[in-house]
Formats: C-alpha cells, structure tokens, sequence
C-alpha cells in the first residue's frame, strides 16, 4: 500500500471529515484553526472528504469515498489511515491544547486502552446522534435515535408552520437554493 | 470508477453520448458522496446492477460535481433514478427504499408499459 508516487512528501496527517455534516464541519473548522498555532511539519491538516474518488485513492489507494464518509478518517504521512475513535485521538495529539489529554488514550492495562475504549464509544455516539444535531448527510437516523429526531423534529416545529412531508424517508432534497426549474430538454 | 464499482459515473460531457444517443435501456442514478440514503442504497444499486447488466445499464451522475446536469432534468433531491429508452425519458423514482426488490422495480418497471 502506497501513496501517489508523484504527488509531493505529505509530512503531516490529514483529518477528512464529513463537510456536508454541520457537525463534522463545526469540528473540522476548529482542528484547522487549532492548527494554525502548531509550527510547520507538527499539525494536521484539516479537509472535507469531498465528491472526487480519485482523490481519495491518491491519499491512499484502499480508501474508498464511501468509507470516508462513513467514518472519521486521519491519513497518516506514511499513508497508513486511523478510523474513528482512535483518528480522534491522533487529531487531539496533533495539536497543543489538547495534547496533555491525547497522552492518556495510549495508557494501557494488560493489553487494554481503556480511556480509548471511552474515546471510541463516545464517538460512536456522537455519530449516531449527529442527525439531531444538524448532519445535513447522514441519512436516517439509528433505530435507537429515532424517537429522540422526532422529538426534536416536534420541537423546532412549534411554533413555526408544519413541515411538508418528504415524498421519501430515503430521499434527500436539495437545498433549495440549488432547485432551478428548466424543462428537461434544457432549452 | 471505484474497483468492483458496477457503475460508471458519466459527467456533463459524457452524458450525450453516453445517455442520450444510446439505444439501450438506461438507469441514471442522481445521486452525492455525500448523501446518507445514497450511501444506505448504494450496495443494493451495486448488486441490482450486476443482475440486470445484460438487460439494461445503470449509470451515475454526481450532483455536486455535475449541479448543471441535476437543473436540466430538475433533480429536486438525492437518490433520483431517471430510465431512459432510446436518449428519451421512460420514468423516475425519487428514493426508493433500499430493498433489492424497491430497487429492482424502481429502474425496471418504466420499461415494462
């Protein structure tokens, strides 16, 4: 496994993060402004996973766009790749404010991490809740989250007009300043 | 194209002729990376792809590298299947649930009447 031999030396990992998800982004904007401070060649470089699969595969060559979005990934310098909890906490080591905490994720008892056990189900969570936090992209939420959207669906329509119901619950419209209506034939 | 990918991404210079002036039974998915339903539909399209290949081709479009192509044929949201017979417009599905048999008769049933 092996980056693009003709793209330039990488010395930094790059965190790819879901930029259609208000939360992914939220967070991806503060690792990059968090980034800032650190000296060059020691961060991480912060980007959205965007709509290109070539691209990705020149990061490297096992990643596919889909698995980028479906979980957090850090793209190491040597091209190695870190998924969900454990690209957290390689992020948190990457940069100065968070660095003292990152130490602890590396602890481990008989062969077990046990604050990256924590690390790791506490994204996990985060990403199924992130539909009531406001991901424009994650689709439906998880069974067990469910009643919690519709809770919250409930309360951010009181008090405004009701929501039109969508004519799918697996279909995502687009944002409506994107929807131009031209005939089909383009004329 | 990703490896073992069953569908070919055509663009806004490819769709012409790859779409339009094609003979064939044609099923375009509008779809985007970044949609959580085209991700949960996306294994399912794969395999029904596979099983309806000698009869009919699913292609792709990518509505956030191709926007203009999703105003032409006014994609309001993402999964859309357009069917096209002969370069002209059969039928279209707007998220259809991710079951291999919602799928299956989704992008086949424009050709049947």
């Amino acid at each position: 496994m092996s980056a693009d031999p003709d793209a330039p030396e990488r010395v930094v990992p790059i965190l790819l993060y879901d930029g259609g998800c208000a939360v992914c982004r939220s967070i991806g904007q503060w690792v990059g402004a968090a980034a800032l401070v650190v000296p060059p060649g020691q961060g991480i470089v912060a980007q959205p996973v965007g709509d290109d699969p070539a691209a990705l595969r020149r990061l490297n060559p096992t990643l596919g766009i889909w698995d980028a979005y479906a979980v957090v990934h850090v793209i190491m310098p040597d091209s190695s790749m870190k998924t969900g909890g454990e690209a957290v906490a390689e992020v948190l080591r990457r940069l100065p404010a968070t660095r003292w905490l990152a130490g602890c994720f590396s602890f481990s008892v008989l062969g077990v991490r046990p604050f990256q056990m924590i690390l790791n189900l506490a994204y996990n969570i985060l990403d199924d809740i992130r539909p009531l936090l406001g991901c424009d992209s994650c689709g439906r939420s998880r069974p067990w989250v469910q009643p919690f959207a519709r809770l919250a669906a409930w309360l951010r329509s009181l008090g405004k007009q009701m929501p039109t119901a969508q004519p799918a619950l697996h279909f995502r419209p687009l944002p409506a300043t994107t929807q131009v209506r031209v005939p089909p034939n383009g004329l | 194209m990703e490896p073992d990918d069953m569908l070919q991404t055509v663009d806004s210079v490819s769709f012409d002729r790859l779409v339009l002036e094609d003979s064939g039974r044609m099923a375009v998915e509008f779809m985007s990376y970044g949609c959580g339903y085209c991700r949960t539909i996306e294994p399912i399209v794969q395999r029904v792809a596979s099983m309806i290949a000698a009869e009919e081709t699913v292609l792709r479009v990518n509505i956030a590298a191709d926007p203009e192509l999703a105003k032409r044929y006014e994609i309001t949201g993402t999964p859309t299947f357009v069917m096209f017979l002969n370069g002209s417009e059969v039928g279209r599905t707007e998220g259809p649930a991710p079951t291999q048999s919602a799928v299956i008769d989704a992008i086949t049933r424009p050709f049947m009447s």
